[in-house]
């Protein structure tokens, strides 16, 4: 009876199963969304996050973890984030987010926050490599003991130059928990999508869980006394051990989203004091 | 486990008409599988014997391939039929709400069960 109704589960989930990856033979060159992992794995290996891993939005089988808090702006936080257009309200017509009109890279901390659908993670033996498949962008935390710069981007000739990345360090406080400090943010990259600003010497801070051999999460936090008038936190997020171990390239290529805009988003307009509502584009984060 | 609004999605979606025209026979003259969003241009000939050119767009190839699209769903000369929410500013450019092939498949722009996952956003 169990053996039945197994089969009959099963037939019903290949039936619903998208057409082209129903009927394709597998392919070690092929990443399977849709292949997610079962069960913990057992237990986490100590001080390790290396592997490659399904994020955020990558599928329904990522937990959702907890969302970010909703920041307390000081008055040049106001004043920067009056400036932004979201893609959100405006469209990619009316936008004037810099990764939606040109592909700007994300940086750090909205690439982790926003389109992290899958990455690898590399351990050397003084950095832990962070290698994120949406633009194909790398970040290193070095775990050799130094600390962070405390002048970036200001006018002393020693003072070093802001990075889409930032500087990052980190630490194992125990053998599941990586907790990585960053600052030296490049100022045109948006906290958040709606346009939410941070200051180059915003400090962030993330704890990384190793929770069982196929789960990870982090939790985000920004102290930024500049833009915010208290810390917050940036979220929860989860992660799950791929399968295969093999993702696939997903780039934001400047020729084509020209293409886009002038052929779709620009011609249909910007309407920000429209009714917002969601049509399309597809069904897990676009 | 906090829950987002589906409504904080990629961009808003206020540009387009709420309601999807119905568009029988279109022809295929263009599937373009990219980044951020794929385009689908088609010809459609009017009742009244007029050919007009169509783009309307699905979404990214990651999130598409979860509902079965591929890069070689559609090509030059397939006939659809196509159901698009077209621009409020009347030009021949939509979102895509789905596409029925020529075989009976039918192919969705998004999955009405599935929530948004920008629930990390601040909320409004």
């Amino acid at each position: 009876m169990a053996v039945a109704v197994a089969l009959v589960v099963s037939s019903a989930v290949i039936a619903q199963a998208p057409p082209s990856q129903a009927r394709q033979a597998k392919s070690p060159w092929v990443y399977y969304p849709l292949d997610t992992i079962s069960g913990d794995g057992g237990p986490a290996p100590k001080r390790d996050l290396s592997g490659t891993w399904a994020g955020p939005g990558s599928t329904d089988a990522i937990p959702r973890g907890a969302a970010a808090e909703r920041p307390s702006l000081t008055p040049l936080g106001q004043q920067v984030l009056s400036q932004r257009k979201p893609i959100g309200r405006y469209g990619p017509a009316g936008t004037n987010d810099p990764t939606a009109r040109f592909c700007d890279p994300l940086g750090f901390p909205l690439n982790f926050i926003y389109q992290n659908r899958a990455m690898s993670v590399s351990t050397m033996p003084n950095r832990v490599v962070f290698l994120l498949q949406f633009g194909g962008f790398w970040r290193e935390v070095w775990t050799d003991g130094r600390a962070l710069p405390t002048k970036v981007g200001g006018d002393d000739r020693d003072s070093l130059d802001p990075t889409y990345m930032g500087y990052s360090v980190g630490h194992w406080e125990d053998d599941y928990n990586f907790v990585i400090d960053t600052t030296g943010l490049d100022e045109r990259t948006w906290l958040l999508r709606d346009g939410t600003p941070h200051s180059v010497m915003a400090h962030v801070q993330e704890r990384w869980t190793r929770v069982d051999h196929n789960t990870m999460k982090v939790a985000m936090t920004i102290d930024d006394p500049k833009m915010f008038t208290k810390p917050f936190s940036l979220g929860t997020y989860y992660y799950r051990w791929v399968p295969n171990q093999k993702i696939n390239e997903w780039l934001c290529v400047p020729s084509e989203t020209l293409k886009y805009l002038q052929e779709q988003g620009d011609p249909a307009g910007s309407y920000p004091n429209g009714e917002p509502q969601r049509l399309g584009g597809g069904g897990r984060g676009r | 486990m906090a829950m987002g609004t589906p409504l904080a999605a990629h961009h808003g979606d206020a540009a387009y008409s709420d309601k999807p025209n119905e568009m029988k026979g279109c022809v295929v003259t263009e599937f373009d599988w990219m980044n951020p969003h794929s385009l689908i241009k088609f010809d459609y000939k009017t009742a009244a014997g007029e050919v007009e050119h169509w783009t309307m767009e699905i979404g990214s190839p990651p999130s598409m391939t979860l509902l079965g699209w591929s890069r070689t769903t559609l090509r030059a000369g397939d006939v659809i039929t196509a159901y698009v929410y077209q621009a409020k500013s009347g030009v021949k450019v939509g979102r895509t709400n789905k596409v029925i092939l020529a075989d009976g498949t039918v192919l969705a722009d998004r999955d009405d069960s599935t929530p948004s996952r920008y629930g990390a956003e601040p909320p409004k």
